[in-house]
């Protein structure tokens, strides 16, 4: 009769992972990368690619989606546009006649963007407005949101019954009522949940070390970070950085990477980097201000790659680094998930 | 029917609308009194509300032509309609005013066009002014006016369930032509599966083909497709119209000037859902999904395979769950089963893999967005709402009588930032409630955290932690008793569980816990002073834990530690030392047992012996015997630190006579018995006073210390000795008495 608890390689999961910090893991995963992941930009629709990295999105994790078929994307497609439809005209008699309050969703699959087998196609789902007028610029895009799995972790996601597809990286960028109102169709449809995705400290941090280290291939401009302190009144600090001096000190704490390059291929970036990294970022500050970041919050990380924002806001401007990057994200968004 | 319904004006008429009219007045001088309440608390509002007892009064046949009274209430109420709306109270008021035209028809479309809701319109007054329409004196046009009012605020209708009964009422208008496209969409609007379109079907034939009445139609061929045979365009080009134009920009400004200054609790969709979203979508994750049936049916791959499927959302008895059991389908979003015990009855049969992992996903989700993601902690009323979701998690668990996988690892992390005090009992609770922890990970996830509430919190924590651990005890010896029954014992404990665990495994789990109990009872009894309420919550604990090879079946005795032991033993309340004796009698009866099949059994240490004989000892001596701190007993104190003490037969000072628990009874039956001897002296020279007194003991309800647990103690040699005891407290009282 005890049968309400999960498979045991969820239990394992779970058990193992609870009280872990949550990085650990990650590391060895994510060693290789900066140089291997470098974007094949045959596999992707260029169209979508250009979508991905235009605007910037503001994330969501998303619990497993039930009985999600990639099949299914173009009834998908209708039924959520009657659903955006009906949802508007709550309120106010049903109005059939006026064309600009009408929605059409279009659901796609982005292929290419996938690392590893168990991961699922990212899926993009782009409502636009005007549909009874013909089509042409007319049917601007006013909402654009996607939802994807790269590089997620195999053991959980082979852990899940086969009812069940993992996306748990959901991107959205448009208004917050029509975000809603896909979230509310999603939950309904496939008995998931969203919740927003904020970025902690780590996360941050991983990405300046991440994009610090591709400024060799690609300059990153600057570094610029914003810390605020908890003092009274709040004090905010963007602290930039030359991206040379960046590259340099990045550089300087890295355990010698060439013999590591002999040994096995590629780079691989330890917690422990990062963590020497910021450190030198800090206490660099601190010989300047007396001001110790370390009391601080990291608020928002942004390069000449990409930027990202504590309250869970990214914009990839690079194509190169999009799957490291999302890699990362779909790390945080798996280590949300409740069970 | 009109020229009926006409005379129900007057109060007079003997016509049955009479009662229903003075109902309405009623109506409308409850709502007076609501208001007038309302005027008391604010001023301001007294011309308004005066204005309305004008309307709802007004006298039928007053003119209206140069009536300066009803100019000036009238423009009154238009301020107040158009700059904040109106009360439902006071559109109840106006729409009858309007609809009775009880100041001729003029009126009525000012009136209606001023009617302009805040928040919601109630039912009542909706339903009343579509029995108007029947009366037949409005005009037409007002007529109209009045269902495109509906059609307009037809959101914002409390509820349609009466509306709906009148479905029939409202078709028979469509002959009207006229009123007919608006009646059309209304009833589509109205129209269920459940109304009778049958019926009405024929009726609207003869009506032509215009679009509103296609439309109508084919709403009624989605719901039936089988009565309505003719052929409609899959797409029409247009439908119903919105007729919201006299009240649509109104309406906007009134929901828009209240959104920013209250947060309105019947949210008016698209206008304000943006200003309240933002507060609302914070806590909306408590919300338990609505029971409605799946939306996202999987593609039937084989026609032939269209069974019937029952949604559980439209089960509402226990016996209808048993018929449909074979072709119930899950709902939409399985978060809903929380809320309801039929649902839950049914999760409990299927045991659906999926099924299970939705909920648990969904409330995982919702536990952890309310107390980890949700930083701000949160005002009074999201812990209201919060106590209102474990409380329900809770009475599901407790249902079920097992615990959510969600709920164990949201436990696992939220230990670790408790405060010991938020939700205690809930959190408690849900703790007891938790599978066994493998032996591995218990300490890491249970005892650590746990320990640090312990010796940081209150002592009602720390009872409410004995007993949370006396509960998850209960549970996994349950669990295991159940399924010791199944499977072999030393096979792995049933394989289509969730966890797999060997025996070995199991006894381990429930070893550490007993221990893990037993440390922080002894350290929570020296930091507490051995308080009695402590000492009691540990006691259940031990009367659980001394029977686990009888009752429950595993084969596993584990002896408490001596800081449990000694102060239950001194302890200053009979009831604990009795109820140690019980204890230590049920261990006495669950090692006999497995001694005498230990062959089969299992094996128990002899340390486990040792510890158990030793304590006999020192109980015996302690309480019957009246031989304390003798040199092999355990507790020994230097001879002359004793006798520097200056206490008289210090060995005899914790025996059941003078035992501090005990004095008292003691006292009491020296009074008894010498009142029925009169003189002490017969007691002491009495052959059996002793026995005597444990029988005593036992009528008081001691039956531990009273001796029938122990009765080979009865024959102790010695026993003769508390004759004398028993002498000395006689002389003491008769030396105390004179004195």
């Amino acid at each position: 009769r005890s049968c309400l608890g999960l498979t045991p390689a969820l239990t394992a999961r779970r058990l193992s992972k609870s009280r872990k910090a949550p990085k650990s893991h990650y590391i060895t995963v994510r060693q290789r990368q900066p140089l291997l992941m470098f974007f094949s930009h045959e596999k992707v629709n260029p169209e979508h690619l250009a979508l991905l990295l235009k605007s910037e999105w503001k994330l969501s994790y998303v619990t497993p989606l039930y009985q999600f078929r990639h099949t299914q994307l173009k009834s998908y497609s209708r039924q959520l546009s009657a659903f955006i439809a009906a949802e508007k005209q709550q309120g106010f008699a049903v109005e059939v006649d006026g064309s600009q309050s009408n929605f059409r969703v279009s659901f796609s699959v982005v292929q290419g963007m996938t690392e590893t087998e168990d991961d699922a196609e990212t899926v993009l789902i782009q409502v636009r407005a005007g549909f009874l007028r013909p089509i042409s610029e007319a049917q601007r895009s006013v909402w654009s949101g996607w939802l994807t799995c790269v590089n997620g972790n195999s053991d959980y996601l082979c852990s899940l019954p086969k009812d069940f597809i993992c996306l748990p990286l959901f991107g959205s960028s448009g208004s917050e009522v029509l975000t809603t109102l896909v979230q509310s169709w999603f939950q309904k449809m496939f008995d998931c949940c969203f919740g927003p995705l904020e970025m902690n400290n780590t996360c941050l941090q991983w990405l300046a070390a991440l994009w610090t280290n591709c400024h060799p291939e690609s300059s990153i401009q600057h570094l610029k970070m914003i810390w605020t302190l908890p003092v009274v009144p709040p004090l905010q600090i963007t602290y930039t950085v030359n991206p040379k001096d960046a590259w340099k000190l990045w550089s300087s704490v890295r355990k010698d990477p060439c013999e590591e390059n002999k040994e096995e291929e590629g780079v691989s970036i330890d917690i422990e980097d990062v963590m020497r990294f910021m450190q030198g970022l800090k206490s660099h500050f601190y010989r300047h201000f007396r001001l110790d970041l370390s009391a601080g919050c990291l608020k928002q990380v942004s390069t000449a790659l990409g930027s990202a924002t504590f309250s869970g806001r990214v914009k990839i401007s690079n194509s190169q680094y999009i799957l490291s990057t999302l890699t990362l994200l779909t790390e945080c968004a798996l280590f949300k998930m409740p069970v | 029917m009109a020229a009926k319904l006409n005379v129900s004006e007057s109060s007079e008429s003997d016509s049955p609308n009479l009662s229903n009219l003075s109902a309405c007045s009623r109506t409308g001088s409850r709502s007076l009194r609501v208001a007038e309440k309302e005027r008391r608390k604010n001023g301001a509002e007294e011309p308004f509300v005066l204005a309305l007892k004008y309307f709802s009064n007004v006298e039928a046949g007053t003119p209206v032509i140069g009536n300066d009274e009803f100019e000036r209430n009238m423009v009154l109420v238009e301020q107040v309609a158009y700059f904040k709306g109106l009360s439902p109270e006071a559109i109840s008021v106006m729409l009858e005013f309007a609809m009775s035209s009880r100041m001729g028809t003029n009126p009525c479309v000012r009136v209606l066009k001023c009617l302009i809701p805040t928040t919601m319109v109630p039912q009542e007054a909706v339903v009343r002014g579509v029995a108007w329409l029947g009366v037949g004196k409005i005009p037409i046009s007002s007529q109209v006016l009045f269902i495109k009012w509906v059609l307009t605020i037809f959101d914002m209708i409390d509820a349609k369930d009466q509306l709906r009964a009148i479905y029939g009422f409202i078709f028979s208008f469509v002959t009207e032509e006229s009123l007919c496209p608006f009646i059309c969409h209304l009833l589509y609007l109205l129209t269920r599966k459940e109304s009778d379109i049958e019926h009405k079907m024929y009726l609207l034939f003869p009506q032509g083909r215009q679009p509103f009445l296609s439309h109508l139609l084919s709403l009624y061929k989605v719901l039936c497709p089988e009565l309505v045979t003719l052929s409609i365009p899959s797409r029409m080009r247009s439908g119903f119209r919105n007729h919201n134009s006299p009240w649509k920009s109104a309406l906007i400004a009134v929901q828009k000037s209240n959104g920013s200054q209250t947060d309105s609790s019947t949210s008016l969709p698209l206008t304000i859902k943006e200003k309240t979203s933002l507060r609302k979508r914070k806590h909306k994750h408590l919300e338990l999904p609505v029971l409605s049936s799946q939306v996202n049916k999987q593609p039937q791959t084989e026609p032939f395979t269209s069974r019937k499927v029952v949604p559980l959302a439209q089960l509402h008895s226990l016996s209808q769950l048993l018929e449909n059991m074979h072709c119930i389908e899950l709902p939409a979003q399985m978060g809903s089963l929380l809320g309801s015990s039929l649902a839950l009855q049914y999760l409990d049969c299927v045991q659906d893999e999926s099924a299970l992992l939705r909920l648990n996903f969904w409330l995982g989700y919702a536990l952890n967005e309310e107390f980890f993601f949700c930083g701000d902690g949160g005002g009074s009323q999201t812990s209201e709402e919060a106590l209102q979701f474990l409380d329900k998690l809770l009475s599901s668990q407790q249902f079920l009588q097992e615990g959510f996988s969600s709920t164990e690892a949201f436990l696992y992390k939220f230990l670790s930032v408790w405060d010991g005090s938020l939700f205690r009992p809930q959190i408690l609770s849900l703790l007891s409630n938790i599978p066994v922890v493998p032996n591995s990970q218990i300490g890491q996830l249970l005892f650590e955290p746990l320990m640090q509430l312990f010796f940081t919190s209150s002592l009602f924590f720390r009872c409410g932690l004995m007993e949370c651990l006396n509960n998850m005890l209960l549970k996994w010896l349950t669990w295991h008793s159940v399924y010791a029954l199944e499977d072999d014992l030393d096979i792995s404990l049933n394989s289509h569980t969730s966890i797999n665990m060997t025996l070995s495994g199991f006894k381990d789990s429930v070893m550490e816990l007993i221990h893990f109990a037993g440390r922080l009872g002894s350290v929570g009894l020296q930091l507490e002073g051995c308080h009695s309420l402590l000492l009691s919550f540990i006691l259940d604990f031990y009367e659980t834990v001394c029977d686990t090879f009888l009752k429950y079946g595993l084969p596993l005795v584990v002896m408490p530690p001596p800081g449990v032991f000694y102060p239950a033993l001194f302890a200053p309340d009979p009831v604990s030392v009795d109820r140690l004796v019980n204890i230590m009698y049920r261990y006495k009866v669950n090692l006999t047992s497995a001694k005498s099949k230990e062959k089969q059994a299992f094996h128990i240490s002899r340390q486990t012996f040792r510890e158990f004989n030793h304590y006999i000892v020192v109980m015996v001596n302690c309480l019957w015997n009246s031989k304390m701190f003798q040199p092999d007993m355990g507790i020994q104190l230097g001879e002359e630190l004793l006798l520097k003490s200056n206490i008289p037969e210090y060995w005899a000072s914790f025996d059941l006579v003078h035992h501090p628990a005990f004095l008292s009874y003691a006292v009491d039956f020296h009074q008894r018995v010498s009142a029925d001897h009169l003189d002490g002296h017969d007691l002491c020279l009495h052959s059996k006073p002793w026995t005597w007194y444990l029988e005593f003991l036992n009528s008081q309800g001691y039956d531990g210390t009273g001796f029938s647990l122990f009765p080979s103690f009865k024959n102790n040699a010695s026993y003769t000795e508390y004759g004398q005891h028993l002498c000395f407290i006689s002389a003491m009282l008769q030396n105390g008495f004179q004195g």
